[in-house]
C-alpha cells in the first residue's frame, strides 16, 4: 500500500486528470441540455481545431495568438455548420438517431485528420501556459497553468452554463428545445436561432477545449478523438442531466484513476487497471440509477 | 424536400471525394532529387549501387516491404528511407542496368491485414525479396509464410521472433537488446536499482524488458518491469510512479517510442524530478527530434542507448545517409534519426547484393539464397560487421554506444560495447560468429571502395 | 384469390431462394478461381465481418437496440477460439460452437444490465462494455499455447490456431467460411421470419404494446442479444482460425463505431445489408490501398455515407441499390412506351 505522503501527490495529478474529463464530460451535457443532440464528435472537432492551429504555427509565420483562436475558430465553425444543417433535418428523430449523426461527423473528421497529419508522428502544441509550473504547498507536487487553466474553465463553464439554463430567458428556450422542438417552436420560440446560438457555444466549448487536451493529453488524432468514450463515463454517471453531477463524477474518475497509480507488488493489478475506472464506474452507476424497472417509450418515428 | 436533402448529401459527399483525390494527386509528386550518391567510391566516400549517374532503364527488380503505422507507432520512416536509397540507385546505373522498385505496404497492426500483405507481396506483385519489414506483429504472424515460401526477411525488428526465428536477420538489436544496453549504461553509471518502462504492444511483455531486468539482476540491482498502455494518457501520474519505484539514485529505462517518452520527460521536468534519478532509454530516442525537444534541464541525463552512430558523425555511409534524407526525404522528420539509418542499411545491403548476382538471374530464390550468403558486411553506422548466415537466429548487431543530449545536439558518451549475454541467442551469436568467421575475412557482398 | 396468392409468395421464395444459391455457387466457386491469395484472404475477412454486421444489424433493425460493443465480442470470440483451440483437441466445428456460445452467453450478460436502459443509454453502456473488454485484452494478450488461464507465452510464441483438417489451405477455408456464414444467416432469417421476429418487431413498434399483447418483452430482448452476439462469436473463431494469431490491436473500440456505420449504410432492415456492409469494411480500404489511395477516404466515406443514410434512406444501400434501379428501369420503360395515341404514358 503506497504511502499518504506519496498518495498526496497523486491527488493533483487526479484533479489534473479530472479537469481533463470534465472539460469534454461538461461540453457534452452542455450540449445535450440544450439540443438533445449527444455529440460524439466532440473530441474530433477539437483535434481538428488543434492540428489546425499546429498547422499555423509550424508551417506558416501566423503569430501564435492567431493560430490558437484559428484552433476556436475552426471548432466553432464546423460545429455551427453541422448544427444549423443536421439539426433541424434530424431534430424530428429520437437522441440515438442524432447522436450517431455527430458519429458521421465524427468519422468524416477523422478520416481527413488521419488523411492530412496521420502521416507525421509526435507532433506537439506546446501552449506557453503548459510550460509554467507552480509548486503547491504542504507536499501536494507540482501542477503546471494548463492543468489550472483546464480544472477553472470546467467549472466555470459548468457553473456559468448551469446559471444560464436555468436563468435566462434564452436558456430556459433552449431547455423547452430540447425537450420537445414541436412545442417550442408552435409556443412562438424561435427555434432556428436559439438551437444556432446553442450550437455556436458548444463550437466554442469545443475549440477552447480542444486547445487545452491537446497540451494535457497530447497531439494525436486517435486520442483526442475517441477520448470521449472516457468522458462520456462522467457524462453518463449525471444521466445526461445535471452539469454539476458531471463536473463531480469526472473529478472523481480522475481522482480514482490517479490514486490507483502508486499501487504495486501484490496490488499491482489495481494500477494496471487504473484506465478502466471510468468504465466502470459508468456500468455502476447506471446499474444502480436504473435499478428501477422502467419501460421505453419512443416518441417520435424512428 | 427529400430530393433536396439528397442532393445536398449526394453534393457533401461528392466534395470531399473530389477533395481528398485532387490533394492526394498533388501531394504525390514528389521534390525532384539532387545528384546524390555519384561518383568514384573510396574509403572516404559511399556511393549508391554503380555511382555512375546513369538512369536505370531496364526492367525493374520488384522488392516491398510491410511496416507498421498506426496512431502512435509510426515505422515508415525505415521504409522510406530504404525507398531514398533505391531511388539513388536508380538515378546511377540501378543494379547493372535494371531499376528497383520497392512497394511500400503499411499495416495498423490488424492481424488479418497483417496475414494478407506478404501474400500480396509475393503473389500478386510478384517481389522476389521482402526487406526493410519494421512491424509489431510481421514476425509473429507471417514467419510460418516466409519459412514455407523461402522468403529470408531483412528488416527492423521488434517482436522476438525477430531475433529468435531462420528467416529473419535484422539490421538492429530490436528493444529487448537495446533496452538491455541502456541498463548496461544505467548500471555504468551508478544506478541503485533498474526499473523498466515498456509500451504494452502485443508481444512486448515481457519481451521488451526481460533484457534489462536480467543486466539489473546479474549487477545484485532491485528490479521492476512495467509495461503501459500507449498512447499515455496520465503522464504525471506515471512519472511520479516511476521516480517512486525506481528510488533515490535508481535508474529509470524508458522502453518508450519517442513521442510517448517525450511525455514522460516532459511531465518529469515538469514536477521536478529528473535529478532524483539516473535516465535511460532505447535507440528509438536516438534522433534530432528528441534532442530539439529536451530543454537544458536533461543536459547529460538521459543516456540512449544507440545502434548506430551518431547522427554527424563523418562516416562515408553516414554522409551519404544525410544527403539522401535532404535529397529525397526531406518532408520526413522523423527519417533524420536511427530509424531513417535502418532504412539506409536494407537499402545498401539489398543493392550490394543483387549487384553481385548475375542481372539475368534475378529470382526469388537466386535473391533469398544471396542473403544467405552475406558475411563482413561493414557500414560505419554499425560497430560492428554485419551478416546473415545459414543460422537458426541473427543477432549480428549487438555492439552498441552510448549518447546524450546536451543542448540541443546529440553527444557520445560510451564507445562500442557488446550487449550482455543475457540470453541464448547473443551467446550462440557470438560462438557463430568465431565459428563461422562471419564477421572477418572476405566480405560479402562486395562494396567498391572498402 | 387466396389461393394463387399464396402460390405466388410460394413461387417468389422458391425464385429468391433459387437465385441465392445459384449466387452462392459462383462465390464459392468463382471467387477462388479468379482471384489471387491476397484477395481471397480478403474476401474471407468480408465474409466474417458480414458476420459481425449481421448481429449489429439484427439487433438494430429488427429490435432497435443498438450494440456498440460487436467488435469487442469479435475478440472475445478468437480468444475463446485459441484458448480452447490450444487447450483441447477438440473438432474445430465444435470449437466455432463453443466460442459462439461463450460468447453467446458473455454478450447476454452485458446485454442483461441494459434491458432497463432505452436507446441512447444501451447504446453507451455497450459502447463502455467495449472499451472496458479491450483494456483486459490488452493486459493479457492472445492465447498463443502458453500456460494458465490466459494461455499467452510471452517471449517467441510461434504457434498458430489450427484449421478444420478439410479445410487447411486459403482456397478451402475460404469456402468453409462462406458456407458458415451461409448457416448463421439461414439461422438469423428462420428468426426472422418466425416466432422471435414477430415479437421483435411489436417490441421495435412499441414496448407497452407489446408488453399488453404479451410479448416477453425481457426474453426476446435477452434471445437477440444472445444470438447476435453468438454469431459475432462464431465469426471471431473463424477470424482465428484465418489468421492464426490475433492481438488486441486488432479488435479497438473504435471499430465498433466504424462497424455501426457500414451497417446503417448496408442496411439494417434486411439482411443483405450485412453483407454489404462486410465489403465496405473490409474490401473498401483494400481496393483503395491497391489503387494507391488512403484508406482515410473509407474512413471519410463512411462517416458521409451515415449522414446520408439518416437523412434520406433509413433502409441503407441493400433497400436503396434495387429501388434505384428498379425506378431507373421504369424510367427507360416509360421513355420507349407510348399509348393508343403516340403520347408517351
Amino acid at each position: 500500500m503506497p504511502s499518504l505522503e506519496f498518495s498526496k501527490l497523486f491527488v493533483v495529478t487526479g484533479l489534473a486528470l479530472g479537469g481533463v474529463y470534465a472539460l469534454s464530460g461538461v461540453g457534452i451535457v452542455v450540449l445535450y441540455r440544450a439540443t438533445g443532440v449527444l455529440n460524439l464528435a466532440f473530441g474530433a472537432i477539437g483535434a481538428l481545431g488543434a492540428f489546425i492551429s499546429w498547422e499555423l504555427v509550424n508551417n506558416t509565420g501566423v503569430p501564435d495568438w492567431i493560430a490558437y483562436l484559428a484552433c476556436v475558430a475552426v471548432a466553432t465553425a464546423v460545429t455551427f455548420t453541422y448544427g444549423v444543417i443536421f439539426g433541424p433535418l434530424l431534430a424530428a428523430r429520437d437522441p440515438l438517431v442524432k447522436a450517431i449523426g455527430t458519429l458521421g461527423l465524427a468519422l468524416i473528421l477523422l478520416g481527413t485528420m488521419s488523411w492530412k497529419w496521420g502521416q507525421i508522428a509526435g507532433l506537439s502544441l506546446p501552449l506557453p501556459t503548459t510550460t509554467r509550473s507552480y509548486t503547491l504547498p504542504n507536499g501536494f507536487g507540482v501542477v503546471n497553468w494548463t492543468q489550472i487553466i483546464g480544472i477553472s474553465f470546467g467549472i466555470a463553464v459548468t457553473a456559468g452554463t448551469a446559471v444560464f439554463l436555468r436563468a435566462t430567458k434564452l436558456g430556459t428556450a433552449m431547455r423547452a428545445l430540447a425537450d420537445d422542438r414541436e412545442i417550442t417552436a408552435t409556443l412562438g420560440v424561435p427555434v432556428r436561432r436559439v438551437e444556432a446560438v446553442a450550437w455556436l457555444g458548444s463550437g466554442l466549448m469545443c475549440g477552447i477545449s480542444g486547445l487545452l487536451l491537446s497540451n494535457l493529453l497530447g497531439l494525436d488524432i486517435v486520442t483526442l478523438t475517441f477520448f470521449v468514450i472516457s468522458a462520456l463515463a462522467a457524462a453518463l454517471i449525471a444521466r445526461l442531466r445535471s452539469l454539476w453531477i458531471t463536473l463531480a463524477a469526472a473529478m472523481v474518475i480522475g481522482l480514482v484513476t490517479a490514486l490507483l497509480t502508486p499501487f504495486s507488488g501484490d496490488f499491482q493489478t489495481l494500477s494496471d487497471f487504473r484506465t478502466m475506472t471510468p468504465f466502470v464506474l459508468a456500468i455502476v452507476a447506471l446499474l444502480w440509477l436504473g435499478r428501477h424497472r422502467t419501460v421505453t417509450v419512443t416518441r417520435t418515428a424512428r | 424536400m427529400r430530393s433536396h436533402k439528397r442532393s445536398a448529401a449526394l453534393a457533401l459527399a461528392t466534395c470531399s471525394i473530389v477533395g481528398v483525390l485532387l490533394d492526394a494527386l498533388a501531394s504525390g509528386a514528389a521534390s525532384a532529387p539532387a545528384p546524390v550518391g555519384t561518383g568514384k567510391a573510396s574509403k572516404t566516400k559511399s556511393v549508391c549501387g554503380l555511382g555512375n549517374g546513369k538512369r536505370a532503364t531496364g526492367r525493374p527488380i520488384v522488392l516491398g516491404g510491410i511496416f507498421t503505422k498506426s496512431p502512435g507507432i509510426d515505422f515508415s520512416p525505415i521504409g522510406l528511407m530504404a525507398d531514398a536509397y533505391f531511388k539513388c540507385v536508380n538515378a546511377n546505373g540501378g543494379i547493372n542496368g535494371r531499376p528497383i522498385r520497392y512497394i511500400i505496404e503499411t499495416e495498423q497492426d490488424q492481424p488479418d491485414r497483417v496475414a494478407a500483405l506478404p501474400v500480396k507481396l509475393a503473389d500478386r506483385d510478384k517481389v522476389v525479396a521482402i526487406v526493410g519489414n519494421t512491424s509489431n506483429t510481421d514476425c509473429i504472424v507471417n514467419q510460418r509464410f516466409y519459412e514455407r515460401r523461402g522468403f529470408r526477411v531483412i528488416g527492423a525488428g521488434v517482436a522476438a521472433p525477430c531475433f529468435t526465428t531462420p528467416n529473419f536477420a535484422m539490421v538492429n538489436m530490436g528493444p529487448h537488446y537495446s533496452n538491455t544496453g541502456a541498463a548496461q549504461a544505467l548500471v555504468r553509471a551508478g544506478a541503485k536499482s533498474i526499473v523498466d518502462y515498456a509500451s504494452n504492444v502485443p508481444g512486448a511483455n515481457p519481451y521488451y524488458g526481460s533484457g534489462a531486468i536480467t543486466v539489473g539482476k546479474r549487477a545484485g540491482l532491485p528490479t521492476s518491469d512495467n509495461y503501459v498502455d500507449v498512447p499515455i494518457q496520465d503522464a504525471n501520474s506515471l512519472v511520479l510512479k516511476m521516480v517512486q519505484q525506481a528510488g533515490n539514485g535508481g535508474g529509470i529505462d524508458i522502453a518508450l517510442i519517442p513521442p510517448e517518452g517525450l511525455k514522460v520527460l516532459t511531465a518529469a521536468g515538469a514536477a521536478g524530478v529528473i535529478d532524483r534519478v539516473k535516465w535511460s532509454g532505447a535507440t528509438p530516442f536516438n534522433s534530432q527530434f528528441i534532442a530539439d525537444a529536451l530543454g537544458p534541464e536533461w543536459n547529460n541525463k538521459f543516456l540512449v542507448n544507440a545502434e548506430f552512430n551518431l547522427l554527424d558523425s563523418k562516416g562515408p555511409d553516414n554522409q551519404l545517409y544525410l544527403q539522401l534524407q535532404k535529397a529525397y526525404q526531406a518532408n520526413c522528420p522523423a527519417c533524420l534519426g536511427s530509424f531513417g539509418q535502418m532504412g539506409f542499411l536494407v537499402g545498401k545491403i539489398v543493392t550490394y547484393t543483387l549487384l553481385a548476382m548475375p542481372v539475368n538471374r534475378i529470382t526469388q530464390k537466386s535473391v533469398n539464397a544471396a542473403f544467405l550468403r552475406i558475411k563482413n558486411f561493414k557500414s560505419d553506422l554499425w560497430c560492428k560487421p554485419w551478416y546473415y548466415g545459414n543460422l537458426p537466429s541473427h543477432n549480428a548487431n549487438r555492439w552498441d554506444r552510448t549518447v546524450t543530449f546536451v543542448n540541443k545536439k546529440i553527444v557520445q558518451v560510451e564507445g562500442c560495447f557488446e550487449i550482455a549475454a543475457v540470453d541464448a541467442p547473443i551467446v550462440r551469436a557470438k560462438a557463430d560468429e568465431k565459428r563461422l568467421k562471419l564477421t572477418s575475412g572476405t566480405s560479402w557482398p562486395p562494396v567498391p571502395g572498402q | 384469390m387466396p389461393g394463387s396468392w399464396a402460390a405466388s409468395i410460394r413461387r417468389g421464395t422458391l425464385v429468391r431462394a433459387t437465385v441465392i444459391a445459384a449466387l452462392l455457387l459462383v462465390v464459392l466457386l468463382a471467387v477462388p478461381a479468379v482471384t489471387s491469395v491476397y484477395w481471397l484472404k480478403v474476401s474471407t475477412s468480408v465474409a466474417i465481418y458480414s458476420l459481425a454486421a449481421l448481429g449489429a444489424g439484427l439487433l438494430y433493425g429488427r429490435v432497435g437496440m443498438v450494440s456498440l460493443c460487436q467488435i469487442a465480442l469479435l475478440g472475445v470470440g478468437g480468444w475463446v477460439m485459441l484458448r480452447l483451440g490450444y487447450a483441447t483437441s477438440l473438432p474445430f466445428p465444435i470449437l466455432l460452437i463453443a466460442a459462439g456460445v461463450i460468447t453467446g452467453c458473455i454478450g447476454t450478460l452485458i446485454g442483461l444490465p441494459a434491458l432497463r436502459l432505452s436507446g441512447l443509454y444501451l447504446a453507451l453502456i455497450t459502447l463502455m462494455a467495449a472499451a472496458a473488454i479491450t483494456l483486459v485484452f490488452s493486459k493479457h494478450d492472445f492465447p498463443n499455447g502458453g500456460p494458465g488461464f490466459w494461455g499467452a507465452e510471452g517471449i517467441g510464441g510461434t504457434n498458430v490456431q489450427r484449421r478444420p483438417s478439410i479445410a487447411e489451405s486459403d482456397t478451402a477455408y475460404f469456402r468453409y467460411t462462406v458456407i458458415a456464414a451461409t448457416i448463421l444467416f439461414l439461422l438469423a432469417l428462420l428468426h426472422v421470419s418466425s416466432k422471435p421476429g414477430r415479437a421483435w418487431a411489436a417490441i421495435r413498434e412499441s414496448e407497452p404494446a407489446a408488453l399488453a399483447a404479451g410479448v416477453n418483452v425481457t426474453v426476446y430482448k435477452l434471445w437477440a442479444f444472445a444470438l447476435a452476439s453468438f454469431m459475432t462469436g462464431v465469426a471471431g473463431g473463424l477470424l482465428a482460425g484465418s489468421v492464426g494469431v490475433l492481438a488486441n490491436s486488432g479488435f479497438p473500440t473504435s471499430d465498433s463505431l466504424t462497424l455501426l456505420a457500414v451497417t446503417l449504410m448496408g442496411g439494417i432492415y434486411s439482411l443483405w445489408g450485412a453483407v454489404i456492409a462486410g465489403i465496405l469494411f473490409k474490401l473498401l480500404p483494400a481496393l483503395l490501398q491497391d489503387w494507391g489511395l488512403s484508406s482515410d477516404i473509407a474512413t471519410i466515406l463512411f462517416g458521409v455515407g451515415v449522414l446520408q443514410v439518416l437523412v434520406t434512406a433509413p433502409a441503407g444501400l441493400a433497400a436503396q441499390v434495387p429501388k434505384d434501379l428498379a425506378n431507373l428501369g421504369r424510367l427507360i420503360g416509360r421513355l420507349f412506351r407510348r399509348d393508343v395515341r403516340g403520347q408517351p404514358t
